[in-house]
C-alpha cells in the first residue's frame, strides 16, 4: 500500500512533475506559437503592405505616356541662322548659360560665337553622344562648326528635339512627367539639401535623420519632420491626415520595402512625378513637371535655380506658401531654400546673393493646358490613332518625333493674335468676334511645320485648322484652271474667256446667275487675267465648258480624300473644307504637281529607343510638270498685280509669292493660301457662329498670312522651267502672238506647240516690227 | 505574242546589264558644295550597302531638308525606293529629280532609267520601254 502510497505518490509526483513540465511545456509552445503565428501575421502583414506599396509604385512608374519631340534642329555651315535664334533654341530646350560650358546641356555666347555641349541623344537613326562644339557665325549664316577639344570642323550635328507635350493616361490627364535625366540637377539639389541631405545613403529610413530632427524640435530651433523622400513618397500614393504610430509605423516599413525593390534613382523620380505641390479649384497639382508648367508656365527643363528653390520650398506647405497667394512669405521660404543649398555647397555665394534679389517668377495666370501647342498636338494624336491603340499611346512610353517648327509655330501664334486684333480695332469690328485658323507646311516634302487652331493658341478645344469646314470662295479657282490648261490644245494662259452674264438654268434647280465681286462683266478676258482678277462669271462659263465632273476629278487628284458633291455653285468654291484639306490641295501645286501627304510625324521611336515606324516622304506625280508650271505662274501674277498685290506691303516683290485670295458670300469666309520656294501657309479668318465677318481674302487672311511670313525670311519662289515651256509675246486684248516693244503685250509661258500663230497687227510678221528688228540688228 | 513577251524583258535586262558596263565611264556628278549634305549622302550609301534601306531614306530625307532643290537627292531618294521595290514612288521621285536637273543630262538619262526600271517592275515594259529611249536621248 505504501509502495502503492509512494508509487502514487511518486506517480503522483511524477504526473505533478509531469503537468509542470507540460505546463511550461505548453506554455513555451505556446510562446513560441504564438510568436511564430505573430511572426507570421507580422510577415505576411509585411507581404501585404509590400504588395499594396509595390502595386502603388509600379502603377505609377509603368504607365509612361507617349512623348512628343519637336523637329531637332540642324546645325551646319551654311545654315540661315543668326546667333541670337540659335541661343533662343538652347534656351527652349532648356540649356544653361555657363562661363565654360562642361556639362551637356551648356552653352556661353559671345559676338559672333557659341560654345555649348550637346546633351547626348537616340535619334531614329542611333544614338548621338554629347558633343563639345564651337559654331561660329558670319552675318546671318553658321559660318563653321569647330570640336572645342581638336577644332576639327564638324559638318553637321542634331540638336537634342525640344519635348511638346505627351498623351498621358485618362485617368492621369493633368500630368506632366518627367524622367530623371530631364530634371534640373539644381531641382534635384535643392532638393536633398533641404528634404533629405543623406538620401542617397540610408535604406528608406534615417536614425540620424529622425534623431536630428528629435534634437533640433526639443531645443526649439526648428520643427523638422525627419522624413525621407522615400517616406514622403509613400505618404503621398496613401494621402490622410492621421498621425497615429501604426501609420508612422506602416510608412516606415514601406519605406524599407520600396529601397529593397527600387533603385534610388527610381525612387527619386517617382517621387518627383508624385508629390503634391498646390491646387487650382478642384484639380491638384501633382508632379514637378506639371508644377512648373502652372506656375512659370514652361517646361520643367528650362526652370533655373531660383524657380527649383520656390518648388521645393512650396514641399512644406503648399497652401501655406503659395506664391500667388502669399507671394512674401513664399519669397521667404525660397530664399531660406537657396540659404541651405550654399551651405551644402550645391551654390556659390555669388548665386546665393543673385538669387535672393531675383523675383518670384511665377506668372499671373495658370496656363490652361499641359502642351504649349495643343492643335499641332491634336493633328498628332489623330494621325498615330490610325496605327496604334490609344492604351499604347498612353502606357509604352514612346517616343513621337515630329517636324513641328517652334519657330514657325511661334511666328504663326503671334501673327494670327496679333492681326485679327488689328482687324477688329482697325475697321470697327467686335472684340473677340474674329476667329482664325492656319498651317505652315514644307513646300517640297510636305512637313507641317506649324498649326493654329484659333486665336488663342493654348485653347485645347474646337481646333478650327483641322475641323471648321468652310466654303473656300476663290480658292477652288486653281482646280479650274488646271483643269483647262491640261488640254494645251485648246486653252492656255492666253485664251480668252467670256465674261458677260451667265444664267444656268437646271431642271429641278434654282436658276444660277453668278455675279463678280466688283459687280461688272468684262466681256473678253484672258484666262491669265481672269485667274488673276479672280473674275467668277468667266471661271464658272469655263468651269461649265470643261464639266463640272472633270474639275472635282483633278480636285481630288490633286489631294482631297473624299467625295466632293459637284454643282455648278462647286465651281466657286461653294462647297466647304477645313483648312487642313485645303494645305493639302495648295501643296501639290507648291511642290511641282507632285502630291505629297502632310506629314506631322517622321518617326516613332519605343521606349528605349529602338525604332517601331517611319513615316517616309512619299510623292506622286498626279499633274503634268508643264501645267503645273504655267498654273503656278498665273498663281505668281495674282500677287504681282491681282488681287493679292497688297502682299508687297509687307514682303518683297522678288519673292515670287504664289498664291490665292478666297472670300464668300456677305464676307463670311475670309481667305488665303500662298507659298514661297520653301513654304506653303493656308489662313482662314471668319466667325464662328458663320457671321458676316466684313472682310475680304485680300484683307482679312492674306493679312494674317503676310504678318506671319514676314518674319520667317522665305526663300524665293524659282520655278524650274520644264523643257516643253517657251516663252511668247502676246497682244492681251486679241490674245494673237505679238512682239516686244507692242503696245499692251505680255509675255506668257506656253507648252510648246500651243502658242497662238495668228499674228496681231503690232507682230513677228507685221511691217513695223521687221523695221524694228532691222534697226536692233544693225546697232547690235 | 509570247515570244515578243519574254523578248521584252530579255531586252531589258540586256540594256541593264549595258548600264551597268557604262556606269563607271560617266563621272560621278558633284553632289552639293555643301559639306552637312555630301556627308548624309555618304551616310544613304553605307547604309544602302547595309540593306538598311529605310535608313537611308531616311538620311537622304535630312539631306533634302536641307538643299530641297537638289535633284541628285531626289535621284539617290528614288534608288532607294526602287531597291526597296517601291515602284510608284520610284518613279515619281525620279520624274520630280528631273524636274530640278534643268540641262543636267547625265542625270536626267539616269533618271529616266530609274523610271524605266520602276515600270517594268510594275509590268508596265512598254512603259518601260519609252523610258529607256528617253534615256537614250538625253
Amino acid at each position: 500500500m505504501k509502495l502503492f502510497k509512494y508509487l502514487r505518490s511518486g506517480k503522483q509526483t511524477q504526473r505533478k512533475k509531469a503537468t509542470k513540465n507540460k505546463r511550461r511545456f505548453t506554455k513555451r509552445k505556446f510562446l513560441l506559437t504564438a510568436a511564430l503565428v505573430g511572426l507570421l501575421l507580422a510577415a505576411l502583414y509585411v507581404v501585404y503592405l509590400d504588395f499594396t506599396v509595390r502595386s502603388r509604385f509600379e502603377g505609377r512608374r509603368f504607365a509612361l505616356p507617349a512623348r512628343v519631340y519637336a523637329r531637332p534642329l540642324e546645325l551646319y555651315a551654311g545654315l540661315k541662322l543668326k546667333p541670337a535664334e540659335l541661343v533662343a533654341e538652347l534656351e527652349l530646350l532648356g540649356y544653361r548659360e555657363a562661363a565654360t560650358p562642361r556639362e551637356p546641356g551648356s552653352y556661353r555666347w559671345r559676338n559672333q560665337q557659341v560654345e555649348l555641349v550637346t546633351r547626348p541623344f537616340t535619334y531614329g537613326d542611333g544614338p548621338q553622344e554629347a558633343n563639345s562644339l564651337r559654331v561660329t557665325f558670319a552675318g546671318d549664316r553658321v559660318q563653321v562648326l569647330q570640336g572645342r577639344a581638336d577644332n576639327a570642323s564638324i559638318e553637321l550635328l542634331r540638336l537634342d528635339p525640344a519635348l511638346i507635350g505627351g498623351i498621358y493616361p485618362g485617368n492621369n490627364e493633368d500630368r506632366v512627367l518627367v524622367r530623371l535625366d530631364e530634371v534640373p540637377q539644381l531641382l534635384v539639389d535643392a532638393l536633398i539639401a533641404v528634404e533629405d541631405v543623406r538620401f542617397y545613403a540610408h535604406r528608406g529610413i534615417d536614425p540620424r535623420g529622425i534623431a536630428r530632427a528629435l534634437v533640433m524640435t526639443v531645443s526649439g530651433k526648428s520643427v523638422q519632420g525627419g522624413s525621407t523622400l522615400t517616406q514622403q513618397l509613400v505618404k503621398n500614393f496613401f494621402l490622410s491626415a492621421e498621425r497615429t504610430v501604426r501609420r508612422k509605423l506602416n510608412e516606415m516599413t514601406m519605406a524599407l520595402l520600396l529601397e529593397v525593390h527600387y533603385s534610388k534613382e527610381e525612387i527619386l523620380e517617382t517621387y518627383l512625378n508624385e508629390v503634391y505641390l498646390g491646387q487650382d479649384g478642384n484639380r491638384a497639382i501633382h508632379g514637378f513637371g506639371l508644377a512648373s508648367s502652372f506656375f512659370f508656365d514652361k517646361p520643367l527643363m528650362q526652370i533655373d535655380l531660383t524657380e527649383a528653390a520656390l518648388l521645393v520650398g512650396m514641399l512644406k506647405g503648399p497652401a501655406y506658401y503659395s506664391p500667388r497667394r502669399h507671394p512674401q512669405r513664399a519669397l521667404n521660404r525660397r530664399n531660406l531654400v537657396l540659404g541651405e543649398m550654399a551651405e551644402a555647397s550645391f551654390i556659390t555665394d555669388q548665386q546665393l546673393l543673385a538669387g535672393r534679389i531675383t523675383s518670384l517668377g511665377v506668372v499671373e495666370r495658370p496656363p490652361r493646358g499641359t502642351s504649349p501647342y495643343p492643335a499641332f498636338l491634336s493633328l498628332i494624336h489623330r494621325q498615330l490613332r490610325r496605327d496604334y491603340r490609344d492604351e499604347d499611346l498612353r502606357s509604352e512610353g514612346l517616343q513621337i518625333f515630329t517636324t513641328l517648327d517652334p519657330w514657325v509655330q511661334r511666328a504663326a501664334e503671334n501673327a494670327l493674335s496679333k492681326q485679327l486684333q488689328r482687324l477688329e480695332q482697325g475697321r470697327g469690328i467686335a472684340e473677340d468676334s474674329l476667329q482664325g485658323a492656319l498651317l505652315v507646311t514644307d513646300a517640297q516634302n510636305g512637313e507641317v511645320q506649324a498649326v493654329v487652331g484659333g486665336r488663342d493658341p493654348r485653347f485645347e478645344g474646337f481646333n478650327r485648322a483641322l475641323d471648321a469646314q468652310r466654303p473656300i470662295g476663290s480658292l477652288i479657282k486653281p482646280a479650274v484652271f488646271l483643269t483647262a490648261l491640261q488640254q494645251p490644245q485648246s486653252y492656255t494662259l492666253a485664251t480668252l474667256l467670256d465674261d458677260s452674264p451667265l444664267l444656268l438654268q437646271q431642271p429641278g434647280t434654282e436658276d444660277w446667275q453668278p455675279q463678280n465681286y466688283d459687280k461688272e462683266f468684262h466681256g473678253q478676258v484672258p484666262l491669265h487675267t481672269a485667274l488673276t482678277h479672280s473674275y467668277n462669271v468667266s471661271t464658272a462659263r469655263l468651269g461649265l465648258q470643261l464639266g463640272v465632273p472633270s474639275v472635282m476629278d483633278n480636285l481630288r487628284r490633286l489631294g482631297v480624300d473624299r467625295e466632293l458633291p459637284g454643282y455648278a455653285a462647286s465651281l466657286l468654291g461653294a462647297d466647304t473644307f477645313s483648312p487642313l484639306e485645303v494645305a493639302q490641295l495648295y501643296q501639290t501645286l507648291a511642290s511641282g504637281g507632285f502630291r505629297t501627304p502632310l506629314r506631322a510625324i517622321r518617326e516613332v521611336l519605343t521606349f528605349t529607343g529602338q525604332p517601331l515606324q517611319r513615316y517616309p516622304l512619299d510623292v506622286e506625280q498626279v499633274v503634268d510638270a508643264s501645267s503645273n508650271y504655267l498654273l503656278t505662274a498665273a498663281l505668281q501674277e495674282v500677287v504681282q498685280e491681282g488681287t493679292a498685290k497688297g502682299l508687297h506691303r509687307y514682303l518683297p516683290k522678288e519673292l515670287g509669292i504664289a498664291g490665292k485670295t478666297g472670300t464668300t458670300d456677305d464676307f463670311r469666309d475670309s481667305w488665303f493660301a500662298g507659298f514661297s520656294g520653301d513654304r506653303l501657309g493656308v489662313v482662314w479668318v471668319g466667325r464662328d457662329d458663320n457671321q458676316p465677318a466684313g472682310l475680304t481674302g485680300a484683307s482679312g487672311a492674306m493679312t494674317v498670312w503676310a504678318e506671319m511670313m514676314a518674319g520667317l525670311d522665305l526663300e524665293p519662289l524659282v520655278l524650274p522651267v520644264p523643257d516643253n515651256i517657251e516663252r511668247v509675246w502676246i497682244e492681251s486684248q486679241s490674245g494673237l502672238r505679238s512682239a516686244s516693244g507692242c503696245p499692251d503685250v505680255i509675255e506668257l509661258p506656253f507648252i510648246v506647240g500651243s502658242a497662238p500663230t495668228e499674228s496681231a497687227a503690232c507682230g513677228p510678221g507685221s511691217v513695223g516690227n521687221s523695221i524694228k528688228s532691222w534697226f536692233e540688228r544693225i546697232f547690235q | 505574242m509570247i515570244a515578243l513577251r519574254s523578248i521584252v524583258p530579255l531586252l531589258l535586262i540586256l540594256m541593264l546589264a549595258g548600264c551597268a558596263v557604262v556606269q563607271p565611264s560617266i563621272p560621278r556628278p558633284v553632289a552639293s558644295g555643301n559639306p552637312a549634305v555630301v556627308a548624309l549622302l555618304d551616310k544613304a550609301h553605307s547604309q544602302s550597302a547595309a540593306g538598311e534601306l529605310g535608313q537611308a531614306g531616311a538620311s537622304l530625307e535630312r539631306a533634302l531638308r536641307i538643299e530641297p532643290r537638289n535633284a541628285l537627292l531626289w535621284q539617290e531618294l528614288a534608288r532607294v525606293r526602287l531597291d526597296s521595290g517601291l515602284y510608284r514612288q520610284a518613279e515619281s521621285l525620279a520624274a520630280k529629280s528631273n524636274g530640278f536637273a534643268a540641262a543636267n543630262r547625265v542625270l536626267r538619262g539616269e533618271n529616266w532609267r530609274i523610271i524605266g526600271q520602276a515600270r517594268s517592275g510594275q509590268g508596265d515594259y512598254r512603259g518601260a520601254q519609252a523610258a529607256f529611249d528617253r534615256a537614250e536621248q538625253e
